[in-house]
């Protein structure tokens, strides 16, 4: 009888220990980070749902379109044709897509025809810029000159200079030999600027046709072909005038046309791809998608809400209940207190437990309702009729068992070690990777309970990397009861062995005598 | 002595007690002894910070009234303190405050109340709620903390500053204010770290006629100090304690007595140190003589320096060579002289 009314005393001392103390684990100013972390899934369902009934919204400003029409578009059809059958899209974009590409038969090499032939003494090949992939270093095989019966190669043989050659067997008269079998060393090549080539045809002499073989004719790559050059001739060696000038020598511009039209049929979004006119590709998606909502909010509830958001939330919330008030110099007010160390410590753990179970269960619940609230009523009464309500109620469930959990944990790290650093790293290494760890051992992280709380499996599809499938899975889910019952009995566990390092703790601030 | 005892005779009284845990405290305090009044006792108490000695081999016993810890900054006092009321525990020996281990702060911390130097208050507190607070963690009705709250600073005449932030307060206040909180769930025991500290003089005569009047009710009131004379006025006994030891226990004037018989001890460099020896120890006022290991020198206490010098200036004239005379325990000396101030 006296133990009982003993007990009862305790309890008033704890819950009188827990009003005091819950002002501050609200209201903490190194907690508020902990109703960011809460608020976040909410923020983010919040915003998915806006922008989803934004896009919905600004789609159906044009009118709907039939879903059959939708489901009617064919192969090959072209824009037109869809456009006249289903009418005035809600969106159309597109634009013109150019590529360079390399003019097909050419193999490096170019001709530059004159319009009426001109009299020459000098030809000169000016290189300004010598390559497609923008190395430095002119190459040219051969450069042929023709007269105007366009038969004989006035150059070949000719005397020849250029710019200096990249070595000594890559001089200019390499261009004008006639072959360009050789390799390499069949080629004028030149690292320093100018780039140039410049032949001596002897007499002067009407030309009309030049052709140059440029890197690819020789064999190499085609990205080494001479991009921008011209050609001058001379019949004094000193005024050239300008015949020829080539830019892009070998490639030319490819340009496709794209057009998507985007039509809304009240759910779904189809958007049409057509490549120059034609139909290429199509696609639908929900702009609002209850069934995908829900998975995402199962993930985001698993693998950010519960490993990340409530674990750091309680390590913010529980560690510094006791190391706090020691640097603050107030922790003996409470060891002054009439009640035995223990009740103390469960007059601060509740506190904690009422102020992180209330800050993170309702963020679940606000997250669930901000997941659900753009969706139309007609999905929603499906959804409730089909058990909403107990998933609501789970989510908050597992987020106010996870505060009991981590809770408990961090209450006796914070006991025993004043840096958070190194036990929070090793705890969220242990917590990530329960799930490959035996079964036994799984029994001993919070994580293993939580997640057999979770209404909703976490997403496990192929798009979900094989690491996080393998960390994220429990190997055998228990039983809620079970589940509840066990995570129970590890954080009594858990304060029992922080009950210990209460009744063993001193009071040391510092320099005292 | 027989003042304390008188006191001591009236606790053991039996008075009338509701609280359920000082009836636990009283029971067992009956149990130990029957008519022994229940005293604060230390029995061979050490304590270690890490590798620093805090208290080494406390042995006490506190009667009731009031009894001043006095020692310079550093002796050891707020260890003691911190010991009796279970804010630190001991490496070695036992304490019991008035029948109660600190271990067991459930019952110790209803009959005691204990205003620490650590002048910090939650940064949410009043004067007013930060006391009210403390009192509803003894189990009482909000009326009633409030009620009790309220005569706690009226006391210390803090009433009108009574719902302004503590953190706000001048360190006067804040001194008071932690004297309020100690007393006022009304405790039989009354731990008091340096309370006269900061406060002015009229609050601190009013303080002191306050220790006086629990001091008559038969309670404990143990407060420190570092100054001798601060407390030499009021406290029926005092405990003098330096680096961490008791150096001297009991009433004022048996603990002047005390450190005036101090023996003094002195080293002698000589010569021919038997033979000194044996001079000296005809003297009357030696009481022990330990011969050097080279028996170069001795090592002499006496209880009276004056005669001391005297018997070896006779020694000296009578032809023994005396190279050197030191004081063996002049620390010792200049902490006496610094406690008793200069007598």
């Amino acid at each position: 009888m006296r133990a009982r009314a003993l007990d009862f005393t305790r309890a008033r001392q704890a819950w009188t220990i827990a009003r005091i103390e819950l002002r501050r684990a609200f209201f903490a100013k190194r907690g508020l980070w902990v109703y960011a972390l809460a608020l976040l899934p909410a923020l983010i369902f919040f915003g998915h749902g806006l922008d989803a009934k934004w896009r919905i919204e600004r789609l159906s400003r044009r009118g709907l379109t039939d879903p059959a029409l939708m489901n009617s578009v064919q192969k090959g059809e072209a824009i037109e044709a869809v456009k006249a059958r289903l009418g005035k899209p809600a969106d159309e974009y597109g634009g013109t897509r150019v590529r360079r590409v390399r003019k097909s038969g050419n193999n490096g090499t170019t001709t530059h025809v004159i319009d009426a032939a001109v009299d020459a003494r000098f030809v000169r090949l000016n290189i300004s810029r010598p390559t497609y992939n923008e190395e430095e270093v002119a190459r040219i095989y051969e450069f042929e000159v023709y007269g105007a019966d366009e038969r004989q190669n006035l150059a070949l043989g000719r005397p020849a200079t250029g710019g200096a050659p990249c070595s000594p067997d890559r001089g200019p008269e390499k261009a004008f030999n006639g072959s360009v079998a050789g390799g390499k060393p069949d080629s004028w090549c030149a690292e320093d600027r100018p780039f140039f080539l410049q032949v001596d045809l002897g007499p002067a002499r009407p030309v009309k046709r030049f052709v140059v073989k440029h890197a690819g004719a020789g064999g190499e790559g085609e990205e080494f072909n001479t991009r921008d050059f011209n050609i001058q001739v001379s019949t004094d060696g000193k005024t050239f005038t300008t015949v020829a000038t080539s830019s892009g020598a070998g490639f030319v511009d490819e340009r496709t046309d794209y057009r998507t039209l985007v039509y809304f049929d009240g759910r779904r979004e189809g958007r049409y791809t057509f490549v120059d006119g034609k139909i290429d590709s199509w696609n639908t998606d929900h702009p609002l998608n209850f069934e995908e909502d829900r998975m995402i909010f199962a993930g985001i509830f698993q693998f950010f809400y519960l490993r990340l958001a409530i674990f750091f939330g309680c390590l913010g919330m529980f560690m510094y209940l006791f190391s706090g008030e020691m640097s603050n110099r107030t922790l003996h007010y409470w060891f002054l207190a009439p009640a035995p160390r223990e009740v103390l410590l469960a007059g601060k753990y509740a506190a904690g437990l009422i102020a992180s179970a209330a800050i993170f269960g309702g963020g679940a619940l606000l997250a669930f309702a901000a997941m659900i609230w753009p969706h139309d009523a007609v999905e929603l009464q499906a959804y409730w009729n089909a058990g909403g309500m107990s998933h609501a109620f789970w989510y908050a469930t597992a987020a106010a068992f996870g505060c009991v959990g981590y809770g408990s944990v961090f209450l006796a790290v914070g006991l025993y070690i004043r840096n958070p650093i190194i036990p929070a790293a090793v705890l969220l290494a242990w917590e990530g990777a329960a799930g490959i760890l035996p079964h036994v051992l799984q029994k001993i992280s919070i994580l293993y309970y939580l997640q057999s709380l979770c209404p909703v499996p976490a997403p496990m599809d192929d798009d979900v990397p094989t690491l996080i499938r393998l960390l994220a899975a429990p190997a055998a889910p228990a039983s809620r009861p079970a589940a509840m019952l066990g995570l129970l009995l590890l954080s009594a566990v858990v304060l029992w062995i922080a009950s210990r390092a209460v009744r063993r703790m001193e009071i040391s601030y510092g320099a005292e005598t | 002595m027989t003042v304390q005892a008188e006191r001591a005779n009236a606790v053991s009284e039996p008075r009338e007690r509701s609280e359920p845990a000082q009836r636990r405290a009283s029971e067992r305090v009956g149990g130990s002894g029957g008519a022994q009044p229940p005293g604060v006792i230390f029995d061979e108490v050490s304590k270690f910070y890490g590798e620093v000695l805090g208290v080494n081999r406390v042995t006490l016993n506190i009667p009731p009234g009031i009894t001043s810890l006095v020692g310079p900054n550093g002796s050891g006092k707020t260890t003691l303190m911190n010991l009796m009321t279970g804010l630190i525990h001991p490496d070695n020996g036992q304490i019991l405050m008035r029948g109660i281990s600190p271990r067991d702060p459930e019952a110790l911390m209803r009959i005691t109340g204990y205003a620490t130097q650590y002048d910090t208050a939650p940064r949410w507190a009043t004067g007013f709620t930060f006391i009210t607070t403390g009192l509803l963690l003894f189990g009482y009705g909000r009326v009633e903390a409030e009620e009790k709250a309220w005569k706690a600073l009226e006391h210390l005449s803090l009433t009108e500053a009574a719902n302004r932030k503590v953190a706000a307060y001048s360190k006067g206040m804040r001194q008071r204010v932690r004297l309020a909180q100690a007393i006022a769930h009304d405790p039989e025991l009354l731990v008091l770290d340096e309370p006269l500290n900061g406060l002015d003089p009229l609050v601190r005569a009013e303080t002191i006629a306050l220790f006086r009047t629990w001091a008559s009710e038969g309670k404990h009131v143990i407060l420190s100090s570092h100054v001798l004379q601060e407390v030499d006025l009021i406290s029926d006994q005092v405990v003098l304690i330096a680096n961490g030891m008791i150096i001297a226990e009991g009433t004022i004037r048996a603990v002047r007595e005390e450190i005036q018989d101090h023996p003094s001890q002195y080293l002698v460099r000589c010569r021919d140190a038997s033979d000194v020896a044996s001079r000296l120890f005809s003297e009357d006022h030696i009481t022990e003589i330990r011969l050097n290991d080279d028996r170069m020198g001795l090592l002499v206490m006496t209880r009276d320096r004056e005669q001391f010098a005297r018997a070896l200036g006779r020694i000296a004239l009578d032809g023994h060579r005396i190279d050197g005379v030191v004081s063996a325990d002049e620390n010792v000396d200049a902490l006496y002289e610094y406690l008793i101030g200069g007598e």
